[in-house]
């Protein structure tokens, strides 16, 4: 019994991990870049969501709307900020430093315009845990695990099956063709980096309350993330949910069963592991080098 | 007067006398040169190899640990989880903590052989939280997160601690800037830059990637080391904070402040980390917006970093690179006597030989069942209309590609499933369609690369500026500038590769091929987008080169340039040999006709 509770939280903490993956897949489809400032967007969903919900009292879904439109507008200014230039600048690394940049930014602003301190936030379904035949489940980890895959699935969905949507892979696959095609690519681009944004800001809110609402709060599950992402490839978008799966249960059952100390290390060891016999993740394609 | 100079680099030492304040000596001072010395480390791998790593705070660690745990006494930690106290000496402690620096720099090395650019940037991340998460939880070895004090530093009871440090740090940083600068302006550093302009052209050059990149992990993960070997006495105390996934974000940043492959730019870059926190340290709240707001500022208005504004602004070029008028006229003095094509030795075999060569890619059969010889010292051209095969085959000689199936031999020797810098260790030199220069080299260095296999001296000959080195050196570069002017580019040695015309380019590129002294040369459509004049130069320069008795393998679309130059002719289509022969049965063959201008002219032809 023990074991499923500790599976379920681990699959929970796995799918925030997930979410956050598929906000860098997104923008490295259309842009080629990884956005390092993302796991700070998670934070900023996160302290936003604790600044309605807790502070001001506003209803739920009052907050889920002013996060994410938060996030919409906070992409919109990194991609101005960051993005655009570093790719005027054809440097291969300048866009690494400056979406850092924007992140270190934003958690210093949340320290000083908010607070440094751990705050927790209550779940809008409660917290007390719900009894399913022996095994207590808490409500939010439910949340979590359903609003996760509807939100990878639906965004799935929508690329391919609608117009705007295919817009998108024509642009991931090559960006000069889809132009010459007419598809407006600075919109697709701008629109991916929206998109990621409030995806990782409805993120911040819902892990909010299984962990604790801080400044830093993004750091570590944005260095995860990034191994979920790379795990099922930058270049998938249904690999991140495997990744996801696989680092949070494993996270789970060393601390549990190891030391709370070691649970980082089977993800990132599984990481590197996948990499040296998968170079582009599980789901990532090998291109075929052409002189 | 020039060679005093170096002179100059004692009159630091007279800092620790000048400044009374212990706390801006060792608290400011030495900070900044160790920091200066891990971000040298990071530009090996970031500005030479150009991977960009976020987890060299995990090699600054394992130094500082290293050294820690050999030297510490248990006097000054009382209550350690500790279980052993060697209690080495300091400067012992340091072989140690370089080797398993280097050591863990050379299992990071296995993951970048395989993946790059962003894959790679996040395994060096979570290979710095694996030795974070050691140090933290290790507590037999690093005493977990109470940290280790170290005993003060002295020699024969001269305290050389806090502001004397700085007399153990500014040498040990000199020294060992002096041999990167070495390493990083020879052969070797031009293989780091090559790999990282163009893998495959570098391989075709005789340079083995994964031996390159491994020794660059190492070299640059050993220093690391060494800088946090020197870290662990600065304040006489380490703990695991320090060596957290900012730290290493901190130093990437002061890498690109500073700019890259500039050691005025790492101490730049160190010194702004170190001394922008002290100067905003009354708004300490704010400092981390002002840095990121830095940050972008730096990245977008000034792309080479401090450093390179600081070029700009003196009007200089980057350094070491030559070009003064004295220099070229030396260089051409030397030249002058040098034969530039050097006859392979004879041999019966053929040059090449492919036996049924299959390639496929998934399921798609580019090449299939080719057979074609090339005698020595003969020119075969190989044609065929686009999407024929003919850029597969060359990609197949050459190792870029492995056949699916059959076999590939020169000069007797199976090579089928030799990789591409074992081919060009061989002989087989080649030009690239698609120019594959490396951009930000100049048109001598890129020659030089080319000259690669021809640099004997070992690591330590290099780094310490050994005559046999230096020696090399300026004959590879009399030897590069050699070649320059038989393909006519004298004039540009000193130009930077990606500002030369299309034309120069592609002379360039048979200038780099020419320095491997090849017994076999592909050109790969050295004419392609040339106008015609230029066609006639390469012209003239492939019967040179065939009459040195080199053999050549041409691709080319040009008709009348593969007719003028070549002995035999091949022609592919949809992957498949359809004709051989000499020229003139080539032009009167009827398939030959066919697969370039279609079926039905080829009947009104005959009708005609």
């Amino acid at each position: 019994m023990q074991t499923i509770q500790l599976l379920l939280s681990g699959l929970a903490q796995g799918m925030i991990y997930a979410l956050l993956a598929f906000g860098y897949n997104i923008t490295f489809a259309t842009s080629k870049t990884l956005n390092f400032a993302l796991g700070n967007f998670l934070m900023m969903g996160g302290v936003l969501g604790f600044v309605f919900y807790s502070t001001h009292h506003l209803p739920f879904a009052v907050t889920l709307a002013g996060v994410i439109a938060a996030g919409v507008v906070g992409g919109l200014i990194l991609k101005k900020i960051a993005i655009d230039p570093s790719v005027k600048t054809k440097s291969s690394y300048n866009w690494i430093l400056a979406t850092l940049a924007v992140g270190i930014i934003l958690k210093n602003m949340s320290e000083v315009f908010w607070s440094t301190d751990d705050f927790k936030l209550a779940s809008p379904l409660g917290d007390d845990p719900l009894r399913l035949g022996g095994v207590g489940v808490f409500p939010q980890e439910l949340l979590i695990i359903g609003v996760s895959l509807a939100i990878v699935i639906g965004v799935e969905t929508f690329k391919r099956k609608t117009v705007f949507g295919k817009a998108i892979l024509a642009v991931s696959e090559d960006k000069d063709t889809a132009s010459l095609m007419g598809i407006n690519q600075t919109l697709v681009v701008r629109f991916s980096f929206m998109l990621s944004a409030a995806i990782a800001c409805v993120a911040g809110l819902l892990v909010a309350p299984i962990t604790l609402v801080s400044a830093t709060m993004g750091t570590v599950i944005a260095v995860k993330a990034y191994a979920v992402s790379i795990i099922g490839g930058l270049e998938s978008g249904m690999g991140v949910l495997l990744g996801g799966v696989l680092i949070g249960v494993a996270e789970s059952l060393t601390a549990r069963y190891l030391s709370t100390g070691y649970k980082d290390i089977p993800g990132f060891v599984m990481l590197i592991a996948i990499l040296l016999v998968r170079p582009s993740g599980v789901f990532g394609r090998q291109s075929i080098q052409k002189v | 007067m020039k060679r005093y100079w170096p002179l100059l680099l004692l009159l630091p030492l007279l800092v620790p006398s000048l400044v009374q304040s212990p706390y801006y000596v060792n608290g400011i001072l030495n900070r900044i040169l160790i920091y200066a010395m891990l971000v040298a480390s990071l530009d090996l791998m970031v500005g030479y190899v150009g991977d960009v790593s976020i987890g060299h705070a995990g090699f600054f660690a394992i130094g500082a640990y290293t050294v820690a745990a050999l030297t510490a006494s248990p006097d000054y930690n009382t209550d350690a989880t500790l279980t052993h106290f060697p209690q080495i000496s300091f400067a012992v402690a340091l072989i140690p903590a370089v080797l398993l620096a280097a050591f863990a720099g050379f299992l990071l090395g296995f993951p970048a052989l395989r993946s790059s650019g962003p894959y790679l940037a996040v395994i060096t991340i979570a290979y710095g939280l694996i030795i974070y998460t050691m140090i933290n939880e290790q507590e037999t070895l690093t005493n977990g997160t109470k940290g280790i004090t170290l005993t003060p530093l002295a020699f024969h009871g001269h305290p050389l601690n806090g502001k004397n440090y700085f007399y153990v740090v500014y040498p040990a940083l000199v020294f060992v800037l002096y041999l990167l600068r070495n390493v990083v302006k020879s052969f070797w550093g031009r293989a780091f830059q090559a790999l990282k302009y163009s893998a495959v052209a570098a391989e075709c050059c005789g340079i083995s990637r994964s031996y390159y990149k491994i020794w660059a992990f190492v070299l640059s993960a050993a220093l690391g080391g060494l800088a946090g070997a020197f870290f662990s006495q600065l304040d006489s105390y380490i703990g695991p904070t320090t060596f957290a996934y900012n730290f290493s974000v901190e130093m990437l940043i002061a890498l690109i402040f500073g700019g890259v492959r500039s050691i005025l730019g790492n101490l730049l870059g160190a010194a702004v980390v170190v001394v922008l926190p002290d100067i905003f340290s009354r708004f300490n709240d704010y400092r981390l917006m002002v840095f990121g707001t830095l940050l972008l500022l730096v990245l977008f208005l000034l792309p080479d970093g401090l450093a390179g504004a600081i070029r700009k602004l003196l009007r200089v070029g980057r350094r070491g690179s030559g070009g003064g008028a004295d220099d070229r006229a030396e260089l051409s003095r030397k030249s002058d006597s040098l034969q530039v094509l050097t006859p392979p030795p004879s041999s019966q075999e053929p040059a090449l030989e492919l036996r049924n060569v299959k390639m496929m890619f998934g399921g798609l059969t580019a090449v299939n069942d080719l057979s074609v010889a090339l005698m020595p010292g003969r020119v075969l051209g190989l044609i065929g209309p686009n999407g024929s095969g003919k850029s597969t085959t060359v990609n197949v000689l050459t190792g870029v590609y492995f056949a699916s199936s059959g076999q590939v031999l020169s000069f007797g020797e199976d090579l089928t499933r030799r990789k591409a810098h074992q081919r060009a260790e061989r002989g087989i030199s080649r030009t690239f369609q698609n120019l594959q220069l490396f951009g930000a080299l100049t048109a001598l260095d890129n020659v030089m690369v080319g000259l690669h296999l021809s640099f004997k001296s070992s690591l330590w000959q290099v780094a310490l500026g050994m005559p046999k080195a230096r020696r090399e050196e300026e004959e590879g570069r009399v030897r590069a500038y050699a070649l320059l002017r038989f393909v006519g580019l004298e004039q540009a040695a000193f130009e930077t590769a990606s500002n030369l015309s299309y034309g120069q380019a592609r002379h360039l590129e048979i200038a780099r091929a020419l320095a491997l002294q090849p017994r076999l040369l592909l050109l790969d459509e050295p004419a392609a987008g040339l106008t015609s004049g230029e066609i006639e130069e390469i012209n003239v320069l492939v019967r040179k080169i065939k009459e040195a008795g080199i053999s050549v393998l041409l691709i080319e679309h040009h008709m009348d340039m593969v007719m003028a130059i070549s002995d035999e002719v091949t022609v592919l289509d949809f992957g498949r040999k359809i004709a051989e022969g000499t020229p003139q049965e080539i032009q009167s063959n009827p398939k030959v006709i066919e697969a370039y201008l279609g079926k039905h002219v080829t009947s009104q032809v005959a009708k005609a």
